[in-house]
């Protein structure tokens, strides 16, 4: 079993819960642990009820967990809302004014007059609770310390910075009877980890892939990686821009990639939905696009801030007609560096666009990784014409065995190139022959094929087993922790982890899942889209899926439970 | 250079349509500015009117109904010194594509902006246009619209555009005048061309718009917004002015990034090696 411990940070919007939890997060990294963050929070600004998960350990982590070890509460609610899953030997710290209902023996509250005179009002709060854990881990206070300057240096009076770092010595000092807990595993500082949410994770590997422009209109959970590229743009050369719409976000991005650019955009399925068109666009147009949808509760608005994986049909068949398209859905962080690196060279080599499928889940948690090998990543652009003597129109469409046709760059070429929405003939020129219609279309259509024969199949981990889970995305760290789990239970579940998932690759799916007998899935939504899929394209035929729409990521305990269940029959 | 530009492409607009007027227009133009073929491209929306690209041997982007702008910015995105002419009619410029008019109207992307302005949706086979006045009867109003048309030189003069003018194709040194100001203009230029659709407009028709029109005054200040929102508020009952109505320099979309400095992004990309990340890398620590 993974060694572990599970810290929540609980308070409202605007209390300061963040700047801990960035502390907690950038202190255990230094300290060399493995962490696991999440976030859980709610779509305002002021009040409310937030939490994160900070689970670290002496080994990779990819999921949370539920039950606590020690809680953080900022307020008295968030001290009651989370007592019920703190462990019997955990301990809660809370300062003494909102824990004075509280009668629990593992709740430590703080006096008002620990740390100094001018850190008495409530955003000290959270530093405050930080200090005492750090302390009562046997942790340095320094490591502390040290993340106060790294990341508030540049945003704080040198005055203020100075009275954080005053708090946390006093704390760290001001119980002088408490036994220290010393943690049950040992840490292993590595230099080079860093610690990146998932929508981190897509922005570097877009900038490892040479993006040289993204276009997007903002939508929550998919902005961060706006952000992240318009904050390096300049000194890499990437033009970033906030569009009006959705619309004009991809259509932006298409005309880009059509100049020569590698191009991408991003949003959440309501965004999405907007660039249903355009997305045949660059079907029709063989355009290289890479479109990252970060999946959130739905429909339509849904719950802005919380995680789903229910557009994987919508994604799979938008914008009408029959034409050629990828998906991929990275299965955690470090996958979702090299594979939006990848997704970038099949959108070039194939000429479709490409969607890279994340979730709230994985955008918004933080995990701890090696520092990304760059080695792995490489880049091609696929198929470019030769020069010509002279300026003339190039086949752009030209119909080939492979469906591929090669392309090349206005003003960089002598080639003049056009490019149509229409069904047009093999110069770009709009034409509605039959047997041009046939051909062209036959060569769209071609590469799917070609597409779907070069995929991989799904990874099995834990077989021989007869029971097989099928997951993917977010789902997929939290359902190799539980199987595990079960398995020293005596319940052996084999797990297949699917990151392409359109189109698929028929022989090789059947084939690596012929030997369950029976076979789940489990998804963040509710009618088992990825399920849908392989029955529709394959002959794999699922017992019965395990969904979830709450809005919330799946925790081991919820899987556990839930396979617990499934296997416990009536029982 | 050689001024070439024809393509063997069979033109699907009616005779007597003013398209034909504006792309040859368009073609002297450019013959004018010497600008070879390779140095521009045209980001074309849907309708009649859009399809005049394919009437020249040139870069061609067609994309889709009211997209012609945002693509046309990504071009510029991608490669800042191509020459983009967006090329579309008033349905798909103002109607479906409105929004993108605005705000690229305000980032004042330097690109020119032919509008072929027939009051009519030609096409789908003559429905009212933003442009069609309230009482045009179709057979989808047969008791008119209602509603009142849009004077597109007044909306891009309020939204930012630092080049607004308006021509009539029955005028086609006026014209060719206009899209050479248009295209040698570092900015965003609409221009709003009046052009009769023998078709489907029989009331706009080309003794309708020839009557009306009236070049502006000489005296008229280009540089005076003012004086241009002034101008644009015509009744077009009784006269339409076609010229510049306004012409001001003030930076161009890109002017304030730095990625769109020096070396156009897609000339750029292919020095783009992974090892460009990591500087990135250090942030995550």
């Amino acid at each position: 079993m993974l060694n572990s411990c599970n810290i929540v940070i609980a308070g409202a919007a605007g209390q300061g819960v963040e700047s801990a939890l960035v502390l907690a997060g950038k202190s255990l990294l230094k300290a060399g642990f493995h962490i696991f963050i999440s976030a859980d929070y709610q779509s305002r600004v002021r009040g409310g009820h937030n939490f994160m998960r900070i689970r670290f350990g002496d080994q990779p982590l990819a999921a949370a967990v539920s039950t606590i070890n020690y809680l953080l509460a900022l307020n008295e609610e968030s001290l009651t809302r989370h007592l019920p899953n703190l462990t019997n030997e955990g301990l809660a710290f809370v300062m003494a004014d909102d824990g004075l209902n509280v009668a629990d023996q593992r709740v430590v509250k703080i006096p008002a007059e620990a740390g100094p005179t001018t850190a008495k009002t409530d955003t000290f709060t959270g530093i405050k609770l930080l200090a005492l854990l750090f302390t009562e881990l046997s942790l340095s206070p320094e490591i502390l310390k040290e993340s106060v300057r790294q990341q508030f240096a540049k945003k704080l009076s040198p005055k203020l910075l100075q009275t954080n770092i005053d708090t946390i010595s006093e704390l760290a000092r001001f119980f002088t009877d408490r036994p220290v807990q010393p943690l049950p595993f040992s840490s292993s500082p590595d230099p080079q980890r860093m610690l990146v949410n998932g929508n981190d994770a897509i922005a570097l590997g877009m900038v490892a892939a040479g993006i040289g422009v993204y276009t997007a209109y903002p939508m929550t959970p998919s902005t961060s990686v706006m952000n992240v590229l318009a904050d390096c743009g300049p000194q890499m050369g990437i033009a970033v821009e906030q569009v009006e719409d959705e619309i004009a976000a991809l259509n932006a991005a298409l005309g880009a990639s059509y100049a020569g650019a590698r191009a991408a955009t991003g949003s959440s399925g309501a965004g999405i939905c907007l660039m249903a068109e355009a997305i045949g666009l660059a079907g029709i147009g063989e355009i290289p696009i890479v479109i990252f949808d970060a999946q959130r509760s739905s429909p339509a608005t849904g719950m802005a801030t919380r995680t789903e994986q229910a557009d994987l049909l919508f994604v799979a068949h938008v914008s009408h007609g029959d034409f050629p398209r990828l998906i991929i859905a990275p299965a955690g962080h470090s996958e979702s560096f090299y594979l939006t690196a990848e997704a970038f060279n099949l959108a070039d080599y194939w000429q479709i666009p490409v969607f890279i499928l994340s979730d709230q889940a994985q955008a918004s948690s933080e995990r701890s990784v090696n520092e990304f090998d760059l080695e792995k990543v490489t880049i091609d652009r696929g198929a470019i014409a030769k020069e010509p003597q002279s300026a003339e129109m190039l086949r752009r469409y030209e119909v080939t065995e492979t469906g591929i046709s090669p392309r090349a760059f206005p003003q960089f070429s002598k080639w003049l190139i056009s490019c149509d929405s229409h069904e047009h003939n093999e110069i770009g020129q709009v034409s509605d022959d039959i047997e041009n219609r046939n051909r062209q279309h036959n060569k769209r259509m071609r590469k799917l094929a070609n597409l779907a024969a070069t995929l991989p199949g799904p990874e099995i981990i834990g077989a021989p087993a007869d029971n097989l889970l099928i997951c993917w995305g977010s789902t997929v760290g939290p359902v190799l922790e539980a199987a595990e789990k079960l398995r020293t239970q005596g319940h052996n579940f084999a797990v297949a982890i699917f990151q392409y998932l359109y189109p698929l690759n028929r022989e090789r799916i059947e084939k690596a899942l012929a030997p369950f007998k029976e076979i789940y899935t489990i998804e963040g939504n509710y009618s088992g889209q990825l399920g849908k899929l392989l029955q529709m394209e394959t002959n794999v035929r699922i017992s019965s899926h395990i969904g979830k729409t709450d809005g919330r990521l799946f925790t081991v305990e919820d899987v556990v439970q839930s396979l617990t269940e499934l296997v416990g029959g009536g029982q | 250079m050689s001024c070439n530009y024809e393509s063997d492409f069979a033109s699907q607009w009616c005779p007597g349509c003013g398209n034909f007027d504006t792309l040859e227009c368009l073609k002297t133009a450019l013959c004018n500015l010497q600008i070879e073929a390779r140095d521009f491209v045209i980001a074309a929306g849907i309708g009649q009117a859009a399809k005049l690209g394919f009437s020249l041997r040139c870069n061609l982007l067609a994309g889709l109904h009211g997209r012609a702008l945002p693509l046309a910015l990504g071009l510029k995105m991608a490669n800042h010194k191509l020459q983009v002419l967006a090329v579309s009619g008033d349905g798909c410029f103002y109607a479906e594509g409105g929004n993108h008019l605005l705000h690229n109207a305000r980032r004042n992307l330097d690109i020119t902006m032919l509008a072929s302005d027939n009051r009519v949706f030609g096409l789908t086979k003559g429905q009212a246009s933003p442009t069609a006045a309230a009482d045009f009867i179709t057979k989808i109003h047969p008791e008119g619209s209602g509603a009142q048309p849009l004077e597109p030189t007044l909306l891009a003069l309020s939204a930012g555009a630092t080049f607004v003018a308006k021509a009539f194709t029955g005028n086609p040194d006026e014209l060719t005048a206009i899209i050479e100001a248009g295209i040698n203009h570092q900015g965003f230029a609409l221009i709003d061309i009046l052009s009769p659709c023998v078709s489907f407009n029989k009331v706009n028709t080309f003794a309708w718009l020839k009557k009306r029109i009236e070049p502006i005054a000489e005296s008229h200040d280009r540089n005076n917004r003012a004086a241009a929102l002034q101008l644009a508020q015509f009744n077009p009952e009784e006269k339409i002015p076609t010229g510049i109505y306004y012409q001001t320099e003030k930076p161009v979309y890109g002017a304030h990034k730095k990625a769109l400095s020096g070396e156009p992004i897609a000339g750029r990309t292919q020095n783009y090696k992974p090892e460009r990340v990591k500087p990135l890398f250090a942030r995550y620590r």
